[in-house]
């Protein structure tokens, strides 16, 4: 009996070290969120601003607006990005990024990977190791794959300028994203979007925008200047997204883990008691029967 | 006049102003009070506020934290490398990438 009940007190131990990584774990991402967040709120401003200008360019312009970037081409060369993070720990996070991506492939474009004109760009670790492996007959680009540790603007948009060039020289006819899209700390959902080329915006009548503006040099070279801003800016909030939704899905994870531990260690506490317990009443009652033995002799 | 200076990664500069001055792609120029509405892209140069009475609200590069300010005829100075503005009813929105200080 002794020797179980030294076997329960180290596996308390031992999932009492557990809970305490978990639970640092789940702080640490609480923290990292809290900055992701903010990041994602600090541009939105500007965000908003670009894309109240393009309506208003819009609105202006007559006929419709074309740039480089707005052009359907045959489906032959495409490309698919996919956006994970590059550790583990955060649940089922990266596995329903890389799920939908592999979704994608097979539905739209499986003519494209069998003609061998299939190119996946991972960002994030996780995505690499996976269609590394697995998706020997396209081209897996890994170039990327550290851009979740610099997400400034600036790092960032130099990746989002060669896939609009790439895009620009033919190289790719299509190219998508899939990345993890932020709702709140608890929820995060998987998400394609389309990156290029662009969905034709409509023309709205919208009556703020109707002001007399001057533009300069004119609307047209504008528009050429505005739509590769907003690209950028739209290819540096999947990042975001997908960064703040890493740290979410962590912190519900390592939540989990640490509630997890706590019932483990509730039962495992009841049975070193219940452990205890037994030994002690083996004791008394081998004392008591020795004592009976010895008033009976 | 207000100005809205923003950049991807935070809001530089917010409050009352009297004058900006920007590179725009055809030429630098600079907007007083009761400038007609006008939507115009800018290219790398020197853009140059100078503050009105009334509050400010800056971002503060050495410190990284935000900053208040009140005293008027001060001149900001910094460098861009890009981006756009948009002047409507004495609104002045500054939308810069690669801000460098002078």
């Amino acid at each position: 009996m002794a020797g179980s009940l030294k076997e329960v007190r180290e596996r308390i131990k031992s999932v009492q070290n557990t809970q305490q990584i978990t639970k640092a774990m789940k702080m640490v991402s609480a923290a990292k969120l809290r900055r992701a967040q903010q990041a994602i709120q600090q541009m939105r401003p500007y965000a908003d601003k670009l894309n109240q200008m393009l309506r208003n360019i819009l609105s202006n312009l007559e006929g419709d607006a074309d740039t480089s970037f707005g052009m359907v081409r045959p489906l032959e060369k495409a490309c698919v990005v996919v956006v994970t993070s590059s550790r583990g720990l955060c649940g089922a996070f990266n596995t329903n990024v890389i799920k939908l991506a592999v979704r994608a492939i097979d539905e739209k474009y499986s003519r494209v990977r069998a003609a061998g004109n299939l190119t996946i760009v991972c960002v994030g670790k996780k995505g690499y190791d996976f269609f590394r492996r697995r998706y020997r007959d396209c081209n897996v680009v890994g170039d990327h794959v550290d851009l979740g540790t610099d997400l400034s603007f600036d790092n960032v948009s130099t990746v989002a300028r060669s896939l609009m060039a790439a895009f620009e020289n033919k190289e790719f006819d299509a190219i998508e994203v899939a990345y993890g899209r932020f709702k709140n700390a608890a929820t995060q959902f998987p998400e394609l979007d389309q990156f290029l080329p662009v969905a034709k915006q409509k023309h709205e009548a919208d009556s703020k925008a109707k002001a007399n503006y001057i533009f300069e040099p004119d609307m047209a070279s504008l528009l050429n200047y505005l739509v590769p801003s907003i690209l950028q800016t739209q290819f540096h909030k999947y990042l975001l997204d997908t960064n703040a939704s890493e740290h979410g899905a962590r912190m519900t994870a390592m939540d989990k883990a640490t509630e997890n531990a706590e019932d483990l260690l509730r039962n495992l506490r009841i049975s070193y008691n219940k452990a205890r317990q037994e030994s002690i009443t083996k004791e008394i009652l081998e004392i008591v029967g020795g004592a009976a033995a010895l008033e009976n002799g | 006049m207000n100005i809205t200076v923003l950049t991807p990664d935070r809001e530089l500069f917010h409050g009352t102003i009297a004058s900006v001055k920007v590179p725009g792609t055809q030429g630098q120029f600079q907007i007083l009070k009761n400038h007609a509405p006008i939507v115009s892209s800018l290219e790398e140069g020197n853009v140059y506020i100078v503050t009105a009475v009334g509050s400010y609200r800056y971002y503060d590069e050495e410190s990284g934290t935000v900053k208040d300010g009140t005293e008027a005829g001060h001149t900001i100075t910094f460098k861009i490398a890009g981006g756009f503005v948009e002047v409507l009813n004495n609104d002045v929105s500054l939308l810069v990438r690669g801000v460098a200080e002078v």
